[in-house]
């Protein structure tokens, strides 16, 4: 779902022209890094005056622009033969296609010019921004400090420190570690334990994994509940496991209590399976649709049936607590606390027998099935695909999910390679992967409040989090979220404006606004942001024109 | 910007239209009359001769895929008792529909008021060929109206961009109660509003709003017409709502008594009351879609699936209620969708695990109600024990597209499909 490239994909080749930085001076340097969309050519021609980046660019008294100079629809066009959606209409259309007429629109709010085909100038090919884009991809945020010491260690070394060093786990949450039916965890109070730690953890590559993993193994608390630890645990799961091997990977989140109750593992037996868990397992989790029959799916339902939930301590006393309240006897055979905070298997309730499974006629259990689905070509791709289009691009080249699914294939389905290997190619920080995905609600918010260098807006980030789209715990569906123009509408685009007011109301010292743009953005502005931030003077009118930026939308 | 005849043509209708809208306003203030589509008028005449009905659509997602079979049921079907030891108590509570050997949910009680003042159609058997069990591809499926999956764009986003100019009159396709635009909406060309809750729907800040604008103007990369877009939508959607909230005014049966009508925990009713006051208000609502999910009911069926039900019967009957107090129920149209029904067979969970073909409800004071379709055989399965679909479900879009919206439904669904004659044609 919502994999869809990006809408308004170019349909004219354009040029700007290029006496925006000349009319902008020493604040219009930079900014307007805009490329020609069709073929990522970099139009030279812009880096008039080029600045380092880390400067700041954006003196606020230097120049006033002229916008009319600054306006994309001064660009040269080459047009193409396609009819656009700029609002000129073709002209020749279609007799059954009347043009998509741009007209005043009666509420008196103007319609916008839509700059087809004008892209950013990447600045990737410079180390500092290369290391900015390393952080913004893989640590859902970054700090003005954790970006200077990632300069000061430069690229490679920061991959090195961000995927070798060992993941700080989020401080225990006995609420949750504790919870029953008759105690529940607050959901509230979980998702301000794991927000808190995006803001604060030494070691954010790992929040950044576990979010991606909450969207791709995914549960909600609606269906496995707060009465048990269980969906806390999936998380701390989830983030352990982030980086290890695949195979390894699927048993634990096959075995998951949470998993276990999201899916309906919990209900199947061999003799009556439940489908649930097996088809999401292939589709979804493992392997993708096609690669796989419907005759696997009944089969790997029954491999996989028998599983039943852990007791802990704590579930176990109200249990009894309860019964005592009723003034019922207790039970002849008490119900104890299991040791381990997995499923626990129950041989009487699974399947026995022989099953044909792609392809292959033999006894299966969870384990063996799983690596069954491991000797397919599928899983390699299907794990490496999504890595890159979360992590890198919304299209990754052919070439390169192929050469690294075949790594990760070859390395036994070690992830950490995988993800090591995806950073140091190449195309990670290719001038055409620059801006190209859409931080997610949670990343846009969690990194609007390390900007404002800000440890307590975590209250304001959960009230926000459903209207921009994403509620942590409660995905819209067993696929997840969508990514990228999936986050992008007039709703979400209103909601995130407001949360930025909000955040900027409730942060009382801001940090100084100079040389915000070139951290946060690398410098590189639009048009229309670069001359609003010119022409606002109070440092809060500022930080609300930074972070509300398309530019800062972008990772 | 553009200065082509069209458009010149539009602005002075929407002027002139708009006197009339006064008038229409303050008809409404006293307290009778519906209020004209004056916007949407100036809509249809601005994009497409012939096009110029005020005919409005409001589809209801059931996702997860909800089953058919504890919503329409055949009572007399042995098998299918059998098949469901424990879900067929509900066969016994149906409530059953004169002159068939069907039943409908014991939830849907006000729909089951309006099907027999001839208000409901039923469409049973609704699916399509080699049918997919995925919750994914199957609602791809439905949304690009595509079974083989070659269509990105939804089928009512096309509908939008064919027939309306939505680029000034973002209403004109709208999803409510939600943030996301659903798939069945997508579509490039055409601009959608998306409106998780009226009151949320508004800018913070003194110059926010301003600030926003200037912004979101031409900005560069492979989002930044949809960023642009976006903004501009939200920006004039704003303006729009404040319109239409200033006047709707709710009939007093759901103010008085809210919990009966629209509960504030029912988001479907939420999202529908939305909707009527969209289509009320006359800010040049077209085409609405609602999405209500909890339908993937693989354990403990029974009493969800009622649950579920008395929800959408609840949220269904105080939408008519209200649009028909306006004198508007025969130009709107609701019907409900979702990816596919469930298993005949019963799960050992009590659930049951995806299905095929289901049944559809329509409602609307211009359907021709009754029971359309042939409700597919217990007895002869397909592979998977799954039933046999014996509707397209795109020939429910034909009839929606042709004799309701009155549009041409080849351009939208690429070829024509035998009719389920559910719309009264005039």
């Amino acid at each position: 779902m919502g994999k869809n490239t990006p809408s308004a994909g170019p349909t004219r080749r354009t040029v700007l022209v290029t006496a925006l930085a000349a009319a902008g001076g020493v604040a219009a340097s930079r900014l307007l890094g805009l490329r020609d969309l069709g073929g990522h050519r970099v139009a030279d021609a812009l880096d008039v005056a080029v600045m380092d980046p880390m400067t700041d660019a954006m003196a606020p008294d230097d120049t006033v622009m002229d916008p009319s100079v600054m306006d994309p629809m001064t660009a040269m066009d080459m047009p193409e033969a396609t009819p656009d959606v700029t609002g000129m209409p073709a002209p020749t259309a279609a007799p059954t296609r009347a043009p998509v007429a741009l007209r005043e629109p009666v509420t008196g709010v103007s319609v916008p010019d839509l700059a087809t085909g004008i892209d950013w100038v990447s600045p990737l090919d410079k180390e500092s921004a290369k290391v900015a884009h390393l952080l913004r991809r893989m640590t859902i945020a970054l700090s003005a400090a954790e970006l200077d010491r990632a300069m000061s260690e430069g690229y490679q070394k920061t991959v090195a420190r961000l995927v070798d060093t060992p993941f700080v786990e989020p401080p225990v949450l006995p609420a949750a570690e504790n919870a029953t039916s008759q105690a529940a965890v607050k959901l509230g109070d979980l998702q301000t334990w794991w927000v808190d730690w995006m803001v604060k953890s030494p070691t954010p590559l790992a929040e950044a994994l576990t979010l991606f993993w909450h969207g791709h193994f995914t549960s909600d608390y609606r269906k496995v509940g707060l009465g048990s630890p269980f969906i806390y645990w999936q998380n701390l799961t989830w983030r352990r496991m982030s980086l290890g091997k695949l195979n390894d990977m699927l048993y634990q989140v096959t075995i998951d209590p949470a998993m276990l109750r999201y899916l309906d593992l919990l209900t199947s037996t061999g003799k009556s399976p439940n489908e649930n868990f097996a088809r999401e397992l292939l589709e979804l989790f493992a392997m993708g649709a096609g690669s796989y029959t419907e005759d696997d799916v009944k089969a790997a339902a029954k491999a996989l049936a028998g599983w039943r939930q852990p007791q802990t301590q704590a579930m176990v006393d109200a249990r009894l607590a309860a019964l005592a309240k009723q003034k019922k006897p207790l039970p002849s055979n008490p119900p104890k606390p299991d040791p381990v905070k997995t499923g626990v298997f129950d041989p009487a309730r699974a399947f026995s027998g022989q099953l044909i499974f792609l392809g292959l006629a033999n006894t299966f259990d969870a384990r063996k099935l799983i690596d069954r689905a491991l000797t397919s070509d599928a899983p390699a791709t299907f794990i490496t695909q999504k890595l890159l289009t979360y992590f890198a691009t919304p299209v990754p080249s052919a070439p390169w999910v192929a050469r690294l699914a075949a790594s990760y294939r070859r390395s036994g389905y070690d992830t950490r390679a995988l993800v090591r290997e995806m950073l140091l190619s190449p195309e990670f920080t290719a001038p055409d992967t620059y801006r190209v995905l859409v931080k997610s609600p949670t990343e846009y918010m969690v990194s609007v409040a390390k900007a404002l260098n800000s440890q307590t807006l975590t209250r304001t980030i959960l009230a926000n989090a459903n209207g921009l789209g994403q509620t942590l715990f409660d995905p819209p569906s067993v696929g997840g979220w969508g990514d990228n123009a999936y986050w992008i509408s007039s709703n979400t685009m209103l909601q995130r404006a407001n949360f930025v007011s909000t955040a900027l109301g409730q942060t009382r010292t801001l940090p100084a606004f100079a040389g915000a743009e070139a951290k946060f953005l690398d410098g590189v502005l639009g048009p229309r942001t670069a001359t609003e931030l010119a022409n606002t003077k109070d440092e809060r009118g500022r930080w609300y024109a930074l972070l509300a930026s398309p530019e800062f939308n972008l990772k | 910007m553009n200065e082509v005849g069209i458009n010149r043509i539009s602005r002075r209708e929407f002027m002139k239209n708009g006197l009339v809208f006064a008038a229409g306003a303050a008809g409404l203030a006293a307290g009778y009359a519906a209020v004209p589509d004056v916007f949407a008028r100036a809509v249809y005449s601005a994009k497409k001769d012939g096009v110029t009905n005020d005919k409005v659509l409001v589809m209801i997602q059931l996702a997860g895929g909800a089953d058919g079979l504890q919503t329409v049921m055949p009572l007399q079907d042995s098998r299918l008792r059998a098949m469901r030891p424990r879900l067929s108590a509900a066969m016994d509570q149906a409530l059953p529909l004169a002159n068939t050997t069907l039943g409908i949910n014991r939830n849907l009680r006000g729909v089951k008021g309006l099907y027999d003042q001839g208000k409901v159609a039923i469409v049973n058997g609704v699916g399509y060929p080699k049918p997919s069990l995925s919750h994914f591809d199957s609602i791809r499926v439905w949304e690009t109206a595509d079974p083989t999956r070659r269509q990105i764009d939804g089928w009512l986003g096309k509908t939008i961009a064919k027939n309306y100019d939505s680029q000034g009159h973002p209403l004109v396709g709208c999803a409510c109660g939600t943030s996301e635009v659903p798939g069945a909406l997508r579509d490039l060309e055409a601009t959608l509003s998306v409106v998780n809750g009226e009151n949320s729907f508004k800018f913070n800040g003194s110059d926010a709003d301003r600030v926003m604008g200037a912004i979101y103007n031409g900005t560069p990369g492979i989002y930044g017409a949809l960023f642009d877009q976006s903004v501009f939508t939200a920006r004039d959607t704003v303006a729009r709502l404040r319109t239409a909230h200033e006047r709707y005014v709710p009939k007093a049966k759901y103010n008085d008594n809210p919990n009966l009508v629209y509960s504030s925990k029912n988001q479907l009713g939420a999202a529908l009351q939305l909707a009527a006051e969209l289509v009320i208000s006359g800010v040049g609502a077209k085409i609405l879609h609602i999405t209500l999910g909890g339908w993937d009911t693989h354990d403990q069926q029974l009493n969800r699936h009622d649950q579920l039900m008395a929800y959408v019967d609840q949220a269904v009957t105080a939408f008519h209620d209200d649009i028909a107090a306006y004198g508007m129920a025969d130009r709107v149209l609701v019907a409900t969708w979702s990816e596919f029904g469930r298993r005949p067979q019963e799960s050992a969970s009590a659930g049951t695990d995806h299905g095929t073909a289901s049944s559809m409800f329509i409602v609307g004071d211009g359907v021709k109600g009754g029971v359309y379709g042939e409700m597919p055989s217990t007895s002869g399965l397909d592979r998977d024990g799954n039933l046999k679909f014996t509707v397209d479900f795109r020939s429910v879009y034909q009839e929606i597209l042709a004799s309701h919206l009155l549009v041409d439904a080849r351009e939208v669904l690429d070829q024509s499909f035998e009719r389920v004659p559910f719309v009264k044609v005039a």
